[in-house]
């Protein structure tokens, strides 16, 4: 038979040697090499010690690669630190990395809780449009408190789609009668009223 | 195109709905299927990417802001894939409202432009134009 | 949790929106969609977790299978699937390792380098086994070159029941009778030992995909199987995975998925490809990075 065997310790062996120090791995997150600066930024996953150091490349950093793998590394930390870090790139003029952002703090609702209502009041719809998506994974009860909150105000047609799509799937029927104002609010505007009265069927029967 | 040609020699054009709303995909395809389309879906670029490399299409809505593959990273993903896909025509749907938006979609291989939110009438005819059935 | 007679006289009501609400969930989360006509069998699934979780209704199950409490989601997918391993299982993917993978990966070898290819999880051993006598019957080129084949596992019982080589003779279900003949002997009338010479042929280690010091250890590979687990991860534990198993490959080195599982929900690492038999997902080659 063709086949080989080449036998592959069991025991990692890697992990016999002292582990690589903070130092040496900050100094990868700023080479030159993106090989390097991948090894260095997944070395660092979870450590709450190189967020700053972690957010600082993610500024800098061009390739996507190693920007998810700064997200994940900063991701795994999941602290307030971590959203901080996060946080600004829901601003940012690339749909790439909005969407990288997005992904890496919808894993985080816990964490995230806290900076809801700022998110939810920000002057830019386009933000309270990705934060009323970060709601999604929040417990049913919870989710469907603030998305009404925003709903009971909110202006911009587009952000209460994106809030009209999360209460579809976690809302309880406490957000009936928000969703009937909002419907008649908008009655005039494209595709509000379907979105509306689709997850007012979906949740009605759901206790809060 | 070929394309479009031999799908509507088989009778009905196909439209893939890129969007990772649910209620704004299920808004569509009722739009589409009751004009005549067939419609599939799928909810970020990786996905529509697999979609396009698995079946013909004769249009393909997406949406700009969708978690792990935007959007305009999934055009410029179909621009610089192997022939007829590469070519399918896209007609991008998003809320991203401003001048610049509208040309890096533009620079990324985009076709056409809404802003939503989109009516169904006005989805119906810019859809029956960009597959060139007469509706 | 209740007591079984109060179990069977509580109807939970389970409404066809409650339904929608969980299919497009189940979509957004694992790719896997349902058309209505498949709706009826969602619901007779349903019902069984509704009742094995000791939900009082579809929301509390509902709430449980969002946060996804006691691996329930991949409870639930299971319950739509058939679990039972056996050998030639998703065989278009082996049918698209030779005819196109393959090829492929060799363009990119130099002379006396061994083909790699990893199937992990393996569980007891099909999957590698099969990769082996699928390469010997259907790969021409298959005495040309040096293969390896490892799998690996979390399961350490698994892992010993692979390198036992014993199996039921379900398991053979969609093998031909000549490659039955030729690479199993029976030992009674329902268990069947596999040949030798095969059994050694393959590598057998424990290993933890999230764990990078494990993975670590695995390099250069060409193709990996990585079937029907990803899916099942939370959201940091499929990413971290995904990182892994891209630096186990080499540039331009291929990944299967399981049937039902997309890259669309794990990483965006991965380039998507499409082949005849099977989409499978490749590590961009190395000039394909920008640094």
């Amino acid at each position: 038979m063709p086949f080989v065997r080449r036998e592959i310790a069991t025991t990692p062996v890697v992990s016999k040697a002292p582990d690589r120090s903070l130092e040496t791995h900050l100094a990868g997150l700023s080479s030159t090499d993106s090989e390097a600066r991948w090894s260095a930024a997944r070395a660092l996953g979870g450590r709450a010690d190189a967020v700053a150091a972690l957010a600082e490349a993610l500024a800098t950093e061009q390739v996507p690669r190693v920007r998810e793998a700064i997200m994940t590394a900063v991701m795994r930390v999941g602290n307030e630190a971590s959203v901080l870090a996060l946080l600004p790139y829901l601003r940012s003029q690339d749909a790439g990395l909005r969407a990288t952002a997005i992904e890496a703090l919808q894993a985080l609702p816990d964490a995230i809780a806290p900076f809801m209502p700022k998110l939810l009041a920000d002057n830019d719809a386009d933000v309270r449009l990705l934060a009323a998506e970060l709601v999604r994974n929040m417990p049913a009860k919870d989710a469907t408190r603030i998305l009404c909150d925003l709903l009971q105000n909110e202006q911009a047609a587009n952000v209460c789609a994106a809030a009209i799509d999360v209460l579809a799937e976690v809302g309880t029927r406490d957000a009936v009668p928000v969703l009937q104002a909002c419907a008649a609010r908008f009655r005039d505007t494209p595709f509000l009223p379907f979105a509306i009265s689709t997850t007012i069927a979906r949740i009605s029967n759901t206790e809060g | 195109m070929t394309t479009v040609e031999s799908n509507r020699d088989a009778g009905r054009a196909r439209v893939l709905i890129v969007d990772d709303s649910s209620l704004v995909r299920l808004y569509y395809r009722e739009t589409l299927e009751g004009a005549g389309f067939e419609v599939e879906q799928a909810i970020n670029g990786i996905e529509a990417m697999e979609k396009v490399l698995a079946e013909p299409f004769d249009l393909i809505v997406v949406d700009v802001n969708m978690p792990r593959m935007d959007g305009l990273s999934f055009i410029r993903a179909l621009r610089s894939s192997p022939s007829p896909v590469a070519a399918v025509p896209t007609l991008v749907i998003t809320t991203e409202a401003s001048s610049q938006d509208r040309e890096d979609a533009r620079a990324a291989g985009a076709n056409f432009y809404l802003v939503k939110p989109v009516s169904d009438a006005d989805l119906r005819r810019h859809v029956a134009c960009l597959t060139g059935t007469s509706r | 949790m209740a007591p079984p007679e109060v179990q069977r006289t509580r109807a939970i009501h389970v409404t066809q929106e409650d339904v929608r609400r969980l299919c497009e969930f189940l979509y957004r989360r694992t790719g896997m969609s349902f058309d209505d006509n498949k709706r009826y069998y969602i619901d007779r699934r349903l019902a069984e977790r509704i009742t094995a979780t000791a939900s009082n209704s579809f929301q509390s199950y509902f709430a449980t299978l969002r946060s996804d409490a006691e691996h329930e989601i991949e409870h639930l997918v299971n319950a739509f699937t058939v679990n039972e391993t056996y050998f030639y299982r998703e065989d278009h993917q082996l049918r698209c390792m030779v005819s196109n993978l393959l090829d492929d990966i060799l363009r990119r070898k130099t002379t006396g380098e061994s083909i790699r290819i990893w199937s992990i999880p393996c569980s007891t051993g099909e999957e590698p086994y099969s990769i082996a006598m699928w390469l010997m019957e259907n790969w021409s080129e298959v005495d040309k070159y040096n293969i390896e084949i490892v799998g690996s596992d979390i399961d350490t019982r698994a892992l010993k029941a692979a390198a036992d080589g014993v199996y039921g003779t379900r398991a053979l279900m969609r093998l031909p009778r000549h490659v039955i003949e030729r690479y199993f002997g029976r030992i009674d009338g329902n268990q069947v030992r596999i040949d030798p010479g095969l059994r050694d042929s393959v590598q057998f280690t424990r290993v933890n995909l999230i764990d990078a010091r494990d993975m670590a250890l695995y390099r250069d590979f060409d193709i990996v199987f990585c079937r029907n687990v990803l899916i099942y991860f939370d959201d940091a534990s499929r990413r971290i995975a995904a990182e892994n198993l891209y630096d186990c490959l080499r540039p331009g080195g291929y990944i299967c998925l399981g049937h039902s599982e997309t890259m669309s929900r794990i990483s965006t690492l991965f380039r998507v490809c499409r082949f005849p038999d099977a989409i499978v997902y490749q590590r961009p080659e190395a000039d394909h990075d920008d640094s």
